[in-house]
């Protein structure tokens, strides 16, 4: 069954919450999503960058108060 | 679809031009490109081993706010691109041979796949996209 973690990367800047978000993925499964927070502006746009270009499916990103919850899906 | 590798040779021993080669290299690197790195001139002095953050780092105003704030040290970061991407690190082999150093006694451990000479980083860069920081 698909998990979800969620990683607190809020006060970390770039590309740190990016690069944790990786090695979350890294030892997760295939279907199992991360939930990253992140408080650095550019991880709004980065994350999905990244991800379009790596082929991870993102399944929402929302702003909260002073950080962004981006939810990324492991696809292969 | 693979990405054209990316080449970067670092040279300028300032903390900022580091940070920015550490967060070029890692990033390209987890993002399915191959990446070399090519280290050299006062660039080699921030790898010494034994260095503290402190002793490792000179630079200006960006500098300064990376020893207050929340940054990832640079060195981490290219440990970080190796462990979770394609990248491989390489000193100048000239360097090396002026400041009598061998790389897997006077460098960061477990950073660098080896000395490398400046016509051999060029050739294989001919491949791919070169920057120089």
């Amino acid at each position: 069954m698909a998990e979800r973690q969620k990683i607190d990367a809020r006060g970390a800047f770039c590309p740190g919450p990016l690069m944790e978000l990786i090695a979350a993925l890294k030892l997760a499964s295939i279907g199992d999503e991360v939930d990253v927070w992140s408080s650095d502006k550019g991880s709004a746009s980065d994350i999905p960058a990244w991800c379009a270009k790596v082929g991870h499916s993102v399944v929402e990103a929302s702003e909260h108060d002073g950080y962004w919850s981006v939810v990324v899906r492991k696809a292969k | 679809m693979s990405s054209k590798p990316l080449y970067v040779m670092l040279c300028s021993g300032e903390h900022e031009k580091i940070q920015l080669a550490a967060m070029v290299a890692s990033v390209a690197a987890v993002s399915d490109r191959p990446v070399e790195v090519f280290v050299t001139m006062n660039a080699v002095l921030a790898f010494e081993r034994g260095k503290s953050p402190a002793e490792r780092y000179q630079g200006g105003h960006f500098h300064e706010m990376f020893k207050t704030q929340n940054v990832p040290d640079a060195i981490e970061l290219f440990g970080q691109g190796k462990m979770l991407g394609e990248m491989k690190m390489w000193v100048c082999s000239m360097v090396l041979d002026l400041k009598h150093w061998d790389h897997d006694k006077h460098l960061t451990e477990d950073l660098f796949d080896g000395p490398m000479g400046l016509a051999k980083f060029l050739a294989d860069s001919e491949g791919g996209e070169l920057i120089t920081i």
